[in-house]
């Protein structure tokens, strides 16, 4: 396919050669409650390269995409877009700015059209009607020149995940663009279409388009980027031209040469066998799972996002109506569960990772949520005690570190730690044998998070078992007796304590996901 | 408050902190609006607050306020029903048509059985087969008053039997039978709201149904019996009706359903489900039948009646949210 330039080529490349850097950021610092997101940032983005940009979770990486989109104000500190400064206080000025993000949650609207969605917010029009012709016009140009093959006419929701990051890049240069950023864009991407979209990048780059490329994959930035930069603890840290940068000196970047350690040392200890599962298959998502879990153990489960992780633990708790496996407690082999009821009815049960949507019900009170699992527990027949219920919640929540007073407040307005232990506390109300945990610290401020792992430990001593989901692979390592690594919906190995680090984990899974098609094939 | 509040599901006090006027006035603007209104109809006519003219009252709302009791758990739930007025005259219909062979006991008994089986009928759908509330329950709706059509020949009912108008119409000292079923049912219904397990789950459901799943909750058996509830609602609410008139025909009341929706809606409960409470339909019952009732204490034209009464509803509910958007601003 010939590479056709889009129209309005001259002028925008015009506007981005007159200045050699696309984004200037001076000494920016935000702070939320009980965070240090961001502390005295500095970063140029030069006009046409592809720049790097890792760190671990919580390093400050989203909060500085955030700003640079327009999404938060900076408590101190500037921020340059194309020599204009930009203004938070003035969103329609903030809309004017020429910076896309494309996050991995994707902004389509799954009902319009692949056509609609690829000129939302900048649609041409003639008169007061939107042109639909130019519009197909410039979609069939565009999609050339991307080298896409969407049909114009099909639902949003229909399409691929690929195929709808594509149309948000194609909003991105429809709307013309000089920035474009991209959160961790391959995470659920597989290797053909990864290959499509570095091809695209680069020629974006030949548009002297500019670019921040987010990804835990350290092999892709490598390769891809001009400059990599490195954030850790809400810092800047260092900037380099991708030559001077290696895979070590990048792990080491990012998580400093002290957090390589492994927190807790010695051998795993011998628990008692609690639960085990075996061939555990979801088509399409996760292959050939087998692994056990002791009485009283944690067992961490280590991978990217996409890697399956979450799928591993929606599957023992019932919730996959197309998971399949086999399953056994206590040594004694029991039905697959095929439902939350029948998973609650063994012990297991899951913390979900998206608290808002999944874990609470946000307008009613932390005691009513703390309660939902085992309303029984605290009534005379069908009638709620509401002394009961106070005595009960009260005793949770003290053991969780959740200030009684805040009971009779809505879910809605509590803090995110707050709302975590909640969803906690409800099934610890119910005494779970066994605790499903995804992300339980996505978010969440460190004395929370202090406190939720002292309440999960004293648990797990008294002979509850753990699984434990957390993209923070320092918490996986620091928290678990063994860490099982995951990588494209396969088990890579289950590693001992003494074996278990940030480093060892990331090796091992770079190892595989550098190999394109590599295990799993990535359905 | 404490206790009240969490059970409302609504704005909580933190205890200690009930005298905060903001929360107050979140929690129960609403009733400031049936305190004007109330205070304007009764300068204006002083018979209004007579005990004559309010046990009336309670007679004439008794359907539309009982059904109202059955729509505020649908709607906390997250759902919707727009079969009720076909439901209604169904139900009105088959208490008639019994009512003309059977005892008067039997013939509401019938026509409450037909009530809770198009209720779960409805129940199922949209919680099994999960199909939309607004289209199942439009479809239903058409079934339902196709039913009817077909039993009446779209010919009234009409029924003899000195006793069946007992229900609707007889009294005990002075005390409306209905209005005592309305006000029954109000209670009971709101304590199960307010204090059961039962209650608890209905808020739970409407207000995050995948958060109340993963919680082990039987959110489909959950939802599919609040519209078993409206349905028994429905179908004692038409034999009140059958029996207040001693008969019933096919296309008794189509308009109740804005009645009933405006009672539950007017109060304070939440289309979007999981707020709401059972006082505040009793608040929007409140207010709707003393509008009605206000306009006939004082004269006012009919051609005028419309206009008023939808602008009181718009600026009860614009005093509700703005009260509370002025007070949650601080």
């Amino acid at each position: 396919m010939v590479a056709q330039p889009p129209l309005g080529e001259t002028a925008a490349m015009q506007r981005r050669s007159e200045s050699t850097v696309a984004i200037r950021v001076r000494k920016v610092s935000k702070a939320y409650p009980g965070v240090q997101a961001l502390s005295d940032v500095d970063f140029d983005l030069r006009t046409g390269e592809v720049h790097g940009l890792v760190g671990a979770n919580g390093a400050g990486k989203s909060t500085l995409i955030r700003m640079l989109s327009g999404a938060a104000a900076p408590d101190t500190g500037s921020i340059e877009v194309q020599g204009t400064t930009m203004r938070f206080e003035d969103p329609r000025a903030l809309r004017r700015n020429g910076v896309a993000a494309i996050y991995q949650e994707l902004t389509v609207v799954p009902e319009m059209t692949a056509l609609s969605n690829a000129f939302l917010g900048s649609t041409p029009r003639r008169g007061p009607f939107t042109d639909r012709v130019r519009m197909r016009e410039r979609f069939a140009e565009l999609s050339a020149w991307m080298g896409m093959e969407v049909p114009p006419d099909a639902t949003a929701r229909t399409l691929s995940v690929a195929n709808l990051q594509m149309l948000e890049i194609m909003r991105a240069i429809a709307a013309e663009r000089d920035v474009i950023i991209m959160d961790e864009p391959t995470a659920s991407l597989g290797p053909l279409e990864r290959a499509r979209l570095y091809e695209l990048i680069a020629r974006l780059k030949s548009r002297l388009v500019s670019i921040i490329f987010i990804s835990h994959d350290l092999d892709e930035v490598l390769r891809l980027c001009d400059r990599i930069s490195v954030m850790r603890d809400g810092r800047l840290t260092e900037t380099r031209d991708t030559g001077q940068w290696s895979k070590d000196t990048l792990v080491r970047g990012m998580l400093g040469d002290v957090r390589m350690l492994p927190r807790r040392s010695g051998p795993s200890r011998a628990f008692e066998e609690l639960l085990r599962v075996d061939d555990l298959q979801l088509p399409g998502r996760v292959a050939d799972m087998s692994f056990t879990l002791g009485a009283g153990e944690v067992l961490g489960i280590a991978g990217l996002v996409g890697a399956g992780r979450t799928e591993v633990l929606r599957c023992v708790a019932g919730l996959e109506e197309t998971g399949t496996g086999r399953m056994a407690i206590d040594g004694v082999p029991c039905a697959w569960p095929r439902n939350v009821r029948e998973a609650i009815g063994r012990g297991i049960m899951l913390a979900p990772e998206d608290r808002k949507r999944q874990g609470l019900v946000l307008q009613r009170s932390a005691l009513s949520n703390l309660l939902l699992a085992d309303l029984a527990a605290t009534a005379h027949g069908p009638i709620v005690s509401t002394r009961k219920q106070r005595a009960v919640a009260t005793t949770l929540a003290q053991g969780l570190g959740f200030d009684p007073r805040k009971l009779d407040a809505m879910a809605l307005n509590l803090s995110g730690g707050n709302q975590q232990k909640l969803v906690l506390g409800k099934w610890l109300n119910r005494g779970p044998r066994v605790l499903l945990l995804d992300e339980p610290t996505r978010g969440i401020d460190l004395g929370a998070k202090q406190e939720i792992f002292r309440s999960i430990r004293e648990l797990s001593e008294r002979g509850m078992g753990v699984i434990l989901v957390s993209s923070d692979l320092e918490e996986v390592v620091e928290y678990s007796d063994r860490v099982l690594v995951m990588a494209r919906g396969r088990q890579l190995g289950i590693l001992d304590r003494d074996e278990a680090s940030v480093a060892s984990i990331l090796n091992m899974i770079f190892i595989i996901e550098a190999r394109p098609g590599a295990p799993g094939g990535q359905a | 408050m404490n206790e009240a509040g969490v059970a409302t599901g609504q704005v909580v006090a933190v205890p200690g902190r009930f005298t905060n006027l903001p929360t107050l006035v979140r929690t129960y603007g609403i009733v400031l609006t049936l305190v004007i209104l109330v205070t304007v109809v009764a300068i204006g006519n002083p018979a209004f607050l007579s005990p004559r003219n309010l046990l009336n009252m309670l007679s004439q709302w008794a359907p539309a306020g009982i059904m109202a009791v059955g729509m505020t758990f649908v709607i906390l739930t997250g759902g919707f029903d727009l079969s009720l007025a076909s439901g209604y005259s169904l139900c009105a219909v088959v208490a008639a048509y019994a009512g003309q062979t059977l005892s008067p006991p039997l013939a509401f008994s019938a026509a409450i059985a037909v009530g809770l089986a198009f209720g779960l009928a409805n129940g199922l759908l949209v919680a099994v087969a999960r199909i939309n509330p607004f289209i199942t329950t439009v479809g239903s709706g058409f079934i339902i008053t196709g039913i009817a059509l077909v039993m009446t020949e779209n010919a009234a009912f009409l029924v003899d039997d000195p006793a069946f108008a007992t229900l609707g119409a007889g009294t005990w000292q002075g005390i409306p039978y209905s209005g005592m079923a309305l006000v029954a049912f109000m209670i009971v219904f709101g304590l199960i709201l307010a204090r059961s397990i039962y209650g608890e789950v209905i808020y739970a459901v409407g207000g995050n149904y995948e958060a109340s799943r993963l919680s082990g909750i039987r959110v489909r058996m959950v939802v599919a019996s609040a519209y078993v509830i409206l349905g028994g609602c429905v179908g004692l609410a038409g034999s009140i009706t059958a029996s207040q008139l001693s008969s019933a025909q096919a296309n008794l009341d189509p308009g109740i359903i804005f009645d009933v929706l405006t009672i539950v809606v007017v109060g304070g409960t939440s289309l979007s489900g999981g707020t709401g409470a059972m006082w505040r339909t009793a608040v929007g019952l409140g207010i709707i039948a003393t509008i009605s009732n206000g306009f006939v204490l004082l004269d006012i034209s009919p051609y005028y009646q419309s206009i008023i009464k939808g602008t009181i509803i718009v600026a009860a509910l614009a005093l509700d949210t703005g009260l509370s958007r002025l007070v949650r601003a601080k």
